[in-house]
């Protein structure tokens, strides 16, 4: 019997996933400018247009603050309840969920801004809340797996936005299609075209991780997450809390939703959610280890819908960048899991037979 | 009545083959112990290779072998992450459905819109055919519906349930560390079992595209990948259950159908969120209902776990 060259560790160290993290995204970029090339692309050309309608121009900056707003809160949403053991897969449809309260609230209420946008805030909240109760539910009380629940939601979801843009609530001004009027309030903005959700955004991430390092709450979320049973037996409340963790959950994604309506697009629109719910999820995977990680994570997940853009300039389609995601997020799963191995110690003469 | 009838089985048996096959690919993955959250990128991937492939080689059987291929190719890439590599399966699930979503798009944006000019066509068995209702539903359509709805689910239960390969699938599902001690290479049933769950979903897709809307846009599979891992949950990962739950689920789509077609008074986007609804209320009443029932249709043991011969 061959002995064992590599043993795995039950926790992998953070420089190595770091490190490792790197290795998986420059490999990525790698096979993505291999396939490129093949295309009939340059990747060099292309690698530096993108770099210089990104980071090198302040429209470029503009739309990178304006990408990484709802990413922060999205990815916020599935990281949270990734801290209990859950996945939330339906941050999409959450997101939709508090976009179209949040326009229900604009198009119903006359009003001053300062009146109407805290009340689409509560709106987008609740409607995100509204949009994982049933999941919720069915988890903490009949065990039933949240990933296809809460996924099947978005469906339903898009399809409600549908029915709401070009039904009832269409556009009967511009008739644009699956779009509403422009909704009358907006949040101000702070730097070109950033609103000023963005800092809100970066100031919820920052005390979601202080709530969660720092509460009794944050404390009982970590256990239950770590180890169901032992947190039932040291007589924290599991039930309640995946039933909070969700809910919050779901209004992070919602309010995601408001502001990207009452901040960026102005109007509740088919396809408005531009995968945010989606990519929420690789976010919260590459902040793994710390909330505040969200940050650089939805930094990262921006700057390519980014170059999404410039790609699409170039003939290439905006589909691509799903597929790049795809490609990245499966190279740092290997990563992570590789992280838990070092070589095999050499004092212990032939390592332990397998 | 009659007609009405016979038109909602038909659309019922042509729409459930889609999720009869890819759930039925699910079941053996699931029952290895992996679940593959990538099935419905496979089955986008599988769906454009089809159109593709018929566009060139004027045949729906060389379009359904591409899909099969295509499938099985995108199986063994997510079976390399979650079961050689180990890393995490829902990850690797979701970045394979990613992945197959993008490319999908990105490889048919030239055949988008377009319709399929090779599909399956209808075949009429000589006079079972011509029985009142069943007839025309089911020997009446393409020539895929009797391998997907008997040849196939009744093969994988006998492999499952009644053979010793079979019982070495479950084990590896139910308790790898067992089944490895008895002899048995959990690997490679793991990575085979996904890979041929992979070519189902593949022919999934090309299913789809070449025996039920011939032609591709993106966004067709719109969930049927997910609403097939939910049948596998509510049929408790069982072959000939999982096929049936697909056809009752076809039922629920041809219903959406059978009302846009009668102008029923409900805007057409709330009987296209049917099946999504329908789904919901498949995998959460029957746990709440029958609170029995959970022991019994309970997943592997060991589902969605990674073995480590070291650690065990």
């Amino acid at each position: 019997m061959a002995t064992r060259a590599f043993q795995r560790l039950p926790t992998a160290p953070a420089g190595r996933i770091l490190a490792l993290r790197l290795v998986a995204i420059v490999l990525s970029l790698f096979i993505i400018a291999g396939v490129l090339a093949l295309s009939g692309h340059s990747p060099l050309m292309l690698s530096e247009l993108i770099l210089r309608s990104t980071i090198g121009s302040r429209f470029g900056l503009e739309d990178l603050a304006l990408f990484m707003c709802p990413l922060l809160l999205t990815g916020a949403a599935v990281y949270v309840c990734g801290m209990i053991g859950l996945w939330n897969i339906g941050a999409e449809g959450q997101f939709y969920a508090g976009a179209i309260a949040a326009t229900g609230v604009a198009l119903g209420l006359h009003g001053p801004a300062a009146v109407v946008l805290p009340l689409m805030t509560v709106g987008g909240i609740l409607g995100g809340m509204a949009w994982i109760a049933v999941p919720t539910l069915a988890r903490a009380h009949a065990g039933v797996n949240e990933i296809i629940t809460t996924l099947l939601l978005n469906f339903i979801a898009a399809l409600l936005t549908y029915y709401l843009t070009t039904g009832p609530w269409r556009d009967r001004i511009s008739g644009a299609q699956v779009s509403t009027q422009r909704i009358p309030v907006s949040i101000p903005e702070m730097w070109g075209i950033v609103h000023w959700g963005f800092p809100v955004a970066i100031l919820m991430v920052i005390g979601l991780a202080l709530v969660l390092s720092r509460t009794r709450w944050g404390y009982e979320i970590r256990m239950s997450g770590a180890n169901p049973e032992a947190a039932h037996y040291a007589g924290m409340p599991v039930r309640l809390r995946i039933i909070s963790v969700m809910l919050l959950s779901g209004g992070l994604a919602g309010l995601a939703g408001m502001f990207e309506v009452a901040g960026t697009v102005h109007r509740l629109q088919g396809g408005m959610a531009n995968n945010f719910g989606y990519l929420g999820i690789v976010v919260a995977v590459l902040a793994r280890g710390s909330c505040l990680n969200v940050i650089p994570a939805a930094l990262f997940m921006a700057l390519i819908l980014d170059s999404g853009i410039v790609m699409q300039t170039q003939q290439l389609s905006a589909s691509v960048v799903l597929a790049i995601t795809g490609l990245i997020l499966f190279m740092i799963a290997i990563g992570d899991e590789l992280a838990h191995y070092r070589p095999a110690a050499r004092s212990v003469p032939g390592g332990k037979a397998s | 009545m009659i007609a009405l009838l016979t038109g909602m089985l038909a659309t019922a048996v042509l729409a459930g083959g889609v999720l009869a096959l890819a759930a039925l690919g699910e079941v053996l993955a699931e029952r290895a112990g992996v679940t593959n959250l990538g099935v419905e990128g496979l089955m986008a991937l599988g769906a454009v290779t089809a159109v593709m492939t018929v566009s060139s080689i004027h045949s729906p059987w060389a379009g359904l072998l591409a899909a099969i291929l295509v499938g099985a190719a995108g199986g063994m890439v997510f079976a390399f992450g979650a079961v050689v590599m180990r890393a995490n399966q829902v990850l690797c699930g979701l970045a394979t459905t990613f992945m197959g979503l993008g490319l999908s798009t990105a490889m048919g944006h030239d055949y988008a819109g377009q319709p399929v000019g090779t599909t399956f066509g209808h075949v009429s068995v000589p006079l079972l055919s011509s029985l009142p209702v069943i007839g025309p539903a089911v020997f009446g359509q393409n020539i895929l519906i009797i391998p997907i709805y008997v040849l196939m689910p009744l093969a994988v239960h006998f492999i499952m349930f009644r053979t010793r390969h079979g019982l070495n699938i479950r084990a590896v599902g139910e308790n790898p560390a067992a089944a490895d001690a008895a002899g048995i290479a959990v690997m490679p049933v793991r990575l085979w079992y996904v890979t041929l769950g992979g070519a189902m979903a593949g022919m999934a897709g090309g299913y789809l595209t070449l025996a039920y809307v011939p032609v591709w846009s993106e966004g067709m599979v719109a969930g049927r990948g997910w609403i097939a891992l939910a049948l596998v949950i509510f049929a408790g990962y069982r072959p000939v259950i999982v096929t049936l739950s697909a056809l009752l689920f076809g039922l629920v789509t041809a219903l959406s159908f059978v009302g846009q077609a009668h102008n029923w008074p409900i805007d057409p986007a709330f009987l296209n969120m049917l099946p999504y609804l329908g789904t919901m209320a498949f995998i959460i009443v029957p746990v709440v209902v029958w609170h029995r029932m959970r022991r019994v249709m309970a997943a592997p043991a060991a589902l969605g776990q990674p073995y480590y011969r070291e650690i065990r």
